[in-house]
């Protein structure tokens, strides 16, 4: 397979984790910035999910992107990961790490809980079989109408509200969104070393943004079923 | 000081190995960590019994021929220090250690605690150098070399080669000990003519010899006695990357 070649290469397979996982840092950053816009008010979130879904073929590119460098970093995380068992088939009785962090030493685990995770994110919220219960559509003015219209969009922000009002839902995504964060605390910094960008002066200053980025995305995406369950975010829904 | 010491006893590569348990009574503060061993050696010998087998050649910390991971970390658990050069001090009397050889498929065990570690010569012997005209030595000032650049070349130089990267690593990677290699020649103006076609060779050899793949785990930069640096890991990704879109990567897939 020409377009397989690469996992031939131990540093290419590496390279290719790398980007394929700077990719969907990226889409997981400007996802954490879409959600916190629930903070804004229902007509703002539906709006933003309205804009989105206007893109059309644009939105279907992204998504395609997303789909194939997540099937690439698994495939290659699995060929890396077999491979590295079987360079070490005899374990130390006794281990003592030094430096590697349990974030770091956990990636092939937190991953496929990431993925087990964004599976169930997808059924709830993308494709919508799992409380379809919680669907409705929004009637709303527009904000150019020159005349009283009401149009009818898709209602996220009550979706949002409703799903993360069952605790049983909020617990799942606290939990999926913690070990997403473990995985980030590790692979952000990880990118950069693949790719050739460590020296003294600033591997150590990117390390720490590392585990802070992570943090912080954790702490964003944390605190809107937290919001939901305290009554602190569609409280009137 | 007394020390009881659990030592994995292997008759060979084919055979099983499994832990056995010494206590040693006389043990001096002074003594380095071998020569502890060779204590028990001495004794055991004298019992008529199999000594431990074990590597070592200068005992002054520069050969890279002492191996041995000591509590599950190689080279024992004093910061950049070989086997040879960790003391009895560091222990504490009455103190349970345990004794493993390097532990990966590419150091396959030879005899107790010995491994082959013959696969670091051959990654080498695949570009670890540079091509020379025999006959007089050059002007020394001839070929300018930036306070900068011989700095890391030697930085990444101090690498003995000892394999301790590869048993720390949980995946058995080598890429610290190629990764210094690699860098090694690839600050200095002697290394270029071979640079691209250096890093190829060697990460296939690499690879050949069944070593792991990095997780950036820095656990290798924690073990090096040598406290290598894995920023030299990245420069030969980097450099590795470069090579794989040259000219001198068509040369290597020519040559398979």
């Amino acid at each position: 397979m020409g377009l397989l070649n690469y996992l031939r290469s131990t540093i290419l397979s590496k390279v290719v984790m790398a980007i394929t996982g700077a990719i969907l840092v990226i889409y997981v950053i400007v996802h954490t910035a879409g959600n916190l816009l629930i903070y804004l008010g229902q007509d703002t979130l539906n709006s933003y999910s309205q804009f989105l879904h206007s893109l059309g073929p644009i939105l279907w590119i992204i998504r395609i992107i997303l789909i194939v460098s997540a099937i690439l970093h698994i495939v290659t995380s699995i060929k890396l990961k077999f491979e590295n068992w079987g360079a070490k088939p005899t374990k130390y009785a006794v281990k003592n790490y030094l430096k590697a962090k349990f974030s770091s030493r956990t990636m092939i685990w937190t991953g496929i809980m990431v993925l087990a995770f964004v599976v169930y994110h997808l059924l709830h919220f993308t494709i919508r079989v799992t409380n379809p219960q919680h669907y409705y559509p929004e009637f709303y003015q527009p904000h150019n109408a020159v005349s009283y219209v009401l149009l009818e969009r898709f209602d996220v922000y009550k979706m949002v509200v409703l799903g993360f009002k069952n605790p049983l839902i909020s617990i799942i995504y606290i939990i999926g969104v913690v070990i997403v964060g473990f995985h980030l605390d590790h692979a952000i910094q990880s990118m950069f070393q693949t790719l050739g960008y460590n020296q003294k002066h600033y591997f150590p200053i990117i390390q720490k943004s590392s585990t802070a980025l992570a943090i912080i995305i954790v702490i964003c995406l944390v605190s809107i079923p937290i919001s939901v369950l305290l009554g602190l975010v569609g409280g009137k829904i | 000081m007394k020390v009881k010491l659990h030592i994995w006893r292997q008759k060979n590569n084919k055979e099983k190995g499994k832990f056995e348990t010494y206590e040693l009574n006389n043990v001096l503060e002074d003594m380095s960590f071998l020569e502890m061993l060779d204590v028990l050696n001495e004794k055991l010998i004298l019992e008529g019994k199999e000594p431990v087998a074990f590597d070592h050649d200068c005992r002054e910390g520069i050969c890279g021929a002492c191996s041995l991971t000591i509590n599950g970390i190689p080279h024992g658990p004093e910061k950049a220090t070989t086997t040879c050069q960790l003391h009895m001090r560091k222990f504490k009397d009455g103190d349970e250690i345990w004794i493993e050889p390097f532990r990966a498929k590419a150091f396959p065990i030879i005899k107790d605690l010995v491994v082959d570690r013959s696969a670091f010569d051959r990654i080498i012997q695949a570009g670890g150098f540079i091509s020379v005209n025999t006959g007089q030595a050059p002007e020394a000032n001839s070929i300018l070399v930036p306070k900068q650049n011989a700095d890391n070349a030697m930085d990444a130089a101090q690498c003995i080669g000892c394999g301790a990267c590869v048993a720390a690593c949980p995946n058995g990677a080598a890429m610290l000990f190629v990764g210094a290699k690699v860098s090694h020649f690839a600050y200095l103006p002697q290394g270029q003519p071979e640079r691209k076609l250096r890093v190829l060779k060697m990460v296939e050899q690499m690879q050949k010899e069944g070593f792991g793949n990095c997780s950036n785990l820095y656990e290798c930069e924690a073990a090096c006695p040598k406290e290598i640096s894995v920023r030299f890991i990245a420069l030969m990704n980097r450099d590795y990357l470069k090579a794989s879109c040259s000219e001198e990567k068509l040369e290597v897939i020519n040559n398979e």
